[in-house]
């Protein structure tokens, strides 16, 4: 999978937003997006969001975790534990970059967000990458990894998969063939 | 078109159009352009941009386009328009007489047909009525063609447009605020107008911008920050180093009368008054020391006032996002216009009209972004994506200007030390001829200005003749070598309280109308025309006799 997909995905989280305009509730095939009254608050997928912020026809609040001291919290744990902590949102880092590229105006000391999320993803990564190393090293048949967001999977999915392929492959190598069956000598 | 409601006459009427939008190659249309653009973007309008540099090209562009498309916008300089109903009968417009229909910013296009009622007794009154009013219509008209000045930026009235939408943005604003600059720095304005301009903007900015000082809730560095300054009139002086600043700015070369040993020396004490070592100043201005930059304004204007420049400091505004990013209107003014008058490579009108376009937008998106686009194998993020090329053009405008103020100054100081500014009775004349260094930046309308106002408010100073210093100033440079042209400039004299209304337009009219000579009225700037070199001598014979 590509990073772009993984984040077109991630497109599909709920925002609130202030919309500027008004307009009628929308029957879409994915659901319907509820009516937008001007300096009401509504729930809207990233991917309107962002749409309409471009168009200067919203402003994004930004979502409740997206709050230095809870990051900070998270940090803490994060580098605290051995095993993946639970995150507040399955997408945040797509959601982190979308908003802060496109909206920082509208989020409260970004730039000391975006080092703390870098911080969270940094640590979890390198934690991915220390678990990989001993699975591979260690020969394991199985690894059970809870807690893991869709970007931090996919990029080691490739990585990983066509490495254990690799390996395989050099196993079976060293293996003695084994004796036809039927051959009698 | 006259129009009263912006917003319901232009914009709702063409929101639902396909545009063609005809720029000038000035600064202020720039801006205005920009504007436009970005609303044109929020409001998914589709358009076609076409850079003009004359009425000729507007023709010839309008003709092409002609099939496709109905309503027109053009984008120029204000031009001060009378009242509309001296002009124009209310009623009974041939709507599509004039295809060409232009903004509430320029000339009448005075093609407007009137119907005739009625018996014969009232058809005699009528026709009398007609003629006394198109008596006065023609005195109106003549008046109005007869000086051209500049009214408000139309950066200013588009932004204006774009709040009373509410769809304003902070880079919108600051493509106003550069538009007025604009005005200022090419001197279009009287100083009263851009004061009251820069107190409306000012009214803009302060609504912009209270977020930003609120600790609780401080913005992300990279967003834009527009402040007030009241900086000093040195041009560039914050990519330069202060003394090549100070050597540049037609204010201080003016007034010190650089081009004089005396006025160097003068220039050596001023900088002892102030207590700045030499080395300091001649320094690249970010790398001076922090503890002689931070009272800096304050320390030249107490200096400048001793040595008679009172007005130092102008009032403008500066733009702020990034760490390193700081610039003032003035210099964006300098290196747009710059690279829409480049001639340093071979390269097409609008190539640089695009060129200069990009500078005035600021998006480098340095993909600081947490989420990379591309991963490598060890997982490590990718930032190649650095994209820096619009703030790039800008750099590369401003070194631009810096090398065109220097020509400009040594043009200057050549001029009045071999004394090539002649008074011909009504007007001063200066003529640059062909082998002068940096003569081709001058074959361009925006720099020729600036070169002849220079002149002017430096030549008043070094003169002792009381008369010469009222007198306008007519210069002619080089413009085309191969079909032998010159580009004739005038501009009105100088004086603390011009109101800048220029009359060449009609005066060089009529001169080349008198002596038949070869004449190309193309600029929308009327005190810029383009003569065939050998008929200039007889041109200007006309023009002193028409003129005294």
């Amino acid at each position: 999978m590509d990073p772009s997909e993984v984040e077109f995905l991630a497109e599909k989280e709920m925002v609130t937003i202030i919309s500027n305009f008004s307009l009628d509730k929308m029957y879409l095939i994915g659901g319907d997006l509820g009516p937008f009254n001007p300096g009401l608050p509504v729930n809207v997928p990233l991917w309107l969001a962002l749409n309409l912020k471009q168009r200067q026809k919203c402003r994004i609040v930004p979502p409740e975790w997206m709050d230095v001291e809870k990051l900070e919290e998270i940090r803490e744990q994060e580098r605290k534990e051995e095993t993946f902590t639970p995150i507040p949102n399955p997408h945040y880092m797509e959601l982190t970059k979308l908003l802060l590229n496109h909206a920082s105006d509208n989020i409260p000391k970004a730039d000391e967000i975006r080092t703390l999320v870098k911080d969270i993803w940094d640590t979890r990564v390198a934690k991915l990458r220390l678990s990989a190393d001993s699975f591979i090293s260690q020969l394991e048949a199985h690894a059970k990894l809870d807690n893991l967001t869709l970007m931090e999977i996919n990029t080691t999915r490739t990585f990983l998969l066509d490495s254990l392929n690799s390996m395989y492959k050099l196993r079976a190598s060293l293996q003695p063939q084994p004796a036809a069956k039927g051959h009698h000598y | 078109m006259f129009l009263t409601d912006i917003r319901k006459e232009f914009y709702d009427v063409v929101v639902n159009q396909r545009v063609a939008l005809f720029v000038s190659s000035d600064v202020d249309a720039l801006c205005a352009c920009k504007i436009l653009q970005a609303l044109f973007h929020c409001d998914h309008v589709q358009y076609t941009l076409v850079p003009v540099t004359g009425w000729q090209d507007l023709g010839t562009a309008f003709l092409e386009h002609k099939e496709q498309i109905k309503l027109l916008i053009k984008q120029d300089d204000d031009l001060g328009i009378p009242a509309y109903d001296d002009i124009f009968r209310d009623e009974e417009e041939d709507a599509e007489d004039s295809g060409n229909e232009s903004d509430s910013n320029s000339e009448p296009s005075g093609k407007r047909t009137r119907f005739d009622e009625g018996a014969v007794e009232r058809r005699i009154e009528r026709q009398r009525a007609k003629r006394e009013w198109e008596a006065r219509r023609r005195e109106i008209l003549f008046d109005y063609e007869q000086y051209e000045y500049h009214g408000t930026s139309s950066a200013m009235v588009i932004f204006e447009l774009s709040w009373v939408m509410t769809k304003d943005t902070k880079d919108m604003l600051w493509w106003a605020i550069i538009g007025l600059a604009d005005q200022w720095v090419h001197d279009k304005i009287t100083h009263m107008k851009y004061v009251t301009d820069i107190a409306t903007l000012q009214r803009h900015v302060s609504r912009h911008s209270h977020h930003n000082e609120d600790e609780e809730n401080s913005l992300s560095i990279d967003c834009m920050r527009i402040c007030f300054e009241y900086d000093l009139r040195l041009s560039l002086y914050q990519h330069w180093s202060l003394y090549e600043s100070i050597c540049n700015s037609c204010y201080t070369t003016s007034s010190f009368k650089l081009w004089s040993m005396h006025g160097q020396k003068k220039l050596q004490e001023f900088l002892a008054d102030m207590g700045l070592p030499l080395k300091q100043v001649r320094q690249k201005f970010n790398s001076m020391d922090i503890s002689i930059k931070e009272n800096l304004r304050d320390v030249i204007e107490e200096s400048s006032n001793k040595y008679g420049m009172k007005d130092i400091r102008i009032q403008t505004f500066s733009v702020h996002f990034g760490f390193k990013n700081k610039f003032l209107a003035g210099d964006v003014v300098h290196a747009a216009a710059a690279l829409l008058e480049n001639v340093e490579k071979e390269e097409n009108p609008s190539d640089n009209f695009i060129r200069a376009l990009d500078s005035l937008s600021r998006y480098a998106k340095l993909s600081l972004s947490t989420a990379p686009e591309r991963y490598t194998p060890a997982g490590v993020p990718d930032l190649s994506t650095l994209h820096r090329s619009k703030l790039d053009q800008l750099h590369c405008g401003i070194e631009l200007a810096k090398k065109k103020l220097i020509a400009i100054q040594q043009t200057v100081a050549s001029c009045i030390c071999t004394n090539l500014i002649l008074s011909q009775g009504p007007f001063l004349y200066c003529c640059l001829m062909e082998g002068t260094p940096d003569v081709k930046l001058f074959s361009k309308t925006l720099a020729l200005t600036l070169l002849c106002k220079y002149l002017l408010k430096s030549f008043v100073r070094s003169t002792r003749n009381k008369r010469c210093k009222l007198l306008p100033l007519i210069m002619t440079a080089p413009m085309d070598v191969e079909k032998g042209t010159v580009i004739v400039l005038g501009i009105p004299p100088e004086s603390e309280t011009s109101d800048k209304k220029n009359f060449f337009g009609r005066a060089f009219e009529k001169a080349a109308e008198s002596t038949g000579s070869r004449t190309l009225h193309d600029n929308f700037d009327t005190f810029v025309i383009e003569l065939k070199t050998e008929d200039r001598s007889k041109f200007l014979d006309a023009l002193i006799t028409l003129l005294s």
